[in-house]
């Protein structure tokens, strides 16, 4: 009872502090604080010695699903890159279907991937703000991707023909290539 | 044939006992390095420290060698060791650049090579080679490792197991939770209030596939999210360092297969 | 205060006020003791230059801990 009662108050004596020292009210100057990364607690413990690490809320969908769905694409990826290859090597036809779920499968599995670097490398316990940024940068540059997949599938001949263009295209007219 | 083979091992015995009768008069001298740093003078920046020891009147273990520094040179040497059998995990450390027991782990015999030894990388030092393991303690408490049964046997005495079941935990249950591998661990050093680290996830694993225990979808539950078991790459550190040879990379990859047909 | 703190100083001062307040909840007669051990403890430390950013990092640690051990209500007294 002493402990909990001594706890309440050195949390309250804490937080009358930062109320004092923070923000007072509306005010139009930004509030830089939050760009700061946040100091790791002292000797990375949290609470008592004794109590047990606290276990974060159960979340499907940064748990099994994401692994699920990096090794789903993952292993879709080879059969989609493999049609390609021998479509390219024996003279068959491209089939826009493929290609289209090539380019979306491979967009969806590098968003997965960059997912797990930014939570490795920029986490949020540390990192805050920047975390939050990095992460709504990468959702808008998949979303720019899946922009860029429906102008190539639509407008343009699709992914595996841009790439075949870069070894059977003429390249005469090309400013780098032409040495004017 | 034999006769050729019979000399040989005649000529090397013959060499063998020149040697040793050779090296009892020059000491074999082989340096090691130490990590040092003293808490009680905290401004003073972590060095490390030579120590000359001769091998002949020595233990053949490294933890035989840091007795003997500790014994005749230096006394203010800090280290954890308990059972000098590999069996305790007090005396983990890192020795020339790997994560082993000092206790199961042969001193170099080529003494022109020095041999460095300092403490578990990427955690907070108490002193020397003792590092801070809180963390590491309170993770081990968070996946609640303890049998878990709404109710007990009948009969009052144990919750019995087929023998298949108990060969289950093979390999699993030897963990002496020294903290080699999840120090060894390059994801555990940058996660390491969050990610578990290998030690802690087999011993998770350990308890989700005992027969005995009833609360595994709580123990999954708790490893669904980003951090606890996910930040785990498969980079295999941790089976690569293990001291008592387990496999904490396939434990970790079972949780995962487990919990993928969640 | 009109002297801006550093974010590792600020947090020294807050320790430095957890323990006073730790200290608060003693029985009353052993209160000075464990005040002049306060004071001793960060006056130990007083001519520590404020650059040295790992070695006050590890001061506040081990203080966090040393608070948490003193600040158990079993303990009542010190020498």
């Amino acid at each position: 009872m002493f402990k909990a009662s001594f706890h309440s108050s050195v949390l309250k004596s804490s937080s009358t502090i930062r109320l004092t020292t923070g923000l007072r009210g509306i005010s139009l100057k930004p509030d830089f604080n939050k760009l700061k990364l946040i100091p790791p607690p002292p000797g990375g413990v949290n609470g008592t010695v004794n109590d047990k690490l606290k276990t974060p809320n159960p979340d499907f969908f940064h748990g099994s699903y994401h692994w699920d769905y990096e090794r789903i694409t993952a292993i879709s990826l080879i059969p989609l890159t493999m049609i390609p290859l021998y479509a390219a090597l024996s003279n068959g036809t491209m089939y826009p279907m493929v290609d289209a779920s090539l380019c979306s499968v491979l967009l969806i599995h590098a968003q997965l991937g960059f997912t797990s670097c930014i939570i490795d490398y920029i986490p949020k316990r540390k990192f805050g703000v920047w975390h939050t940024l990095a992460m709504s940068t990468l959702y808008l540059g998949s979303a720019l991707g899946l922009y860029g997949v429906y102008e190539l599938e639509t407008s343009n001949n699709g992914l595996v023909d841009l790439i075949s263009k870069l070894w059977k295209d003429d390249e005469s007219n090309v400013y780098v290539f032409g040495g004017r | 044939m034999s006769g050729v083979l019979r000399r040989c091992a005649f000529r090397l015995a013959g060499t063998r006992s020149l040697a040793t009768t050779a090296t009892d008069i020059t000491p074999r001298l082989k340096t090691f390095k130490i990590y040092r740093w003293n808490p009680d003078k905290p401004a003073e920046k972590p060095r490390l420290q030579e120590y000359q020891v001769n091998l002949n009147d020595c233990g053949p273990m490294v933890l035989d060698a840091l007795l003997k520094i500790k014994n005749e040179q230096d006394a203010t040497l800090t280290f954890r060791r308990s059972c000098r059998e590999g069996i305790c995990g007090s005396c983990a450390m890192n020795i020339g650049g790997r994560n082993t027991l000092a206790c199961l782990c042969k001193i170099e015999p080529d003494i022109s090579k020095q041999t460095k030894i300092y403490p578990l990388p990427h955690m907070y030092i108490v002193k020397d080679l003792v590092p801070d393991l809180t963390n590491f303690y309170k993770q081990y408490k968070s996946i609640q490792p303890y049998l878990q049964r709404s109710k007990v046997p009948e009969d009052g005495k144990e919750n019995l197991q087929s023998i298949a079941d108990r060969k289950k935990l093979d390999g699993l249950y030897e963990c002496i939770l020294c903290a080699c591998c999840s120090t060894s661990c390059p994801s555990y050093w940058w996660n390491q209030e969050e990610y578990l680290g290998p030690a802690v996830l087999m011993q998770a694993y350990r308890w989700l596939i005992d027969s005995r225990d009833e609360a595994s979808k709580i123990r999954k539950e708790m490893l669904q999210n980003s951090m606890s078991l996910y930040r785990c790459h498969t980079i295999m550190n941790c089976t690569r360092t293990c001291p008592k040879g387990l496999n904490p990379g396939k434990a970790i990859a079972e949780i995962k297969k487990a919990l993928a047909t969640d | 205060m009109s002297r801006r703190v550093s974010g590792l100083q600020r947090e020294v001062l807050q320790l430095y006020r957890q323990c006073i307040r730790a200290a608060h909840t003693k029985p009353k007669d052993n209160q000075p003791r464990f005040l002049k051990y306060i004071r001793s403890e960060f006056g130990q430390y007083k001519d520590l230059p404020r650059k040295e950013f790992s070695t006050i990092e590890h001061l506040l640690r081990v203080g966090h801990k040393r608070l948490e051990m003193y600040s158990a209500p079993e303990l009542k007294d010190i020498h």
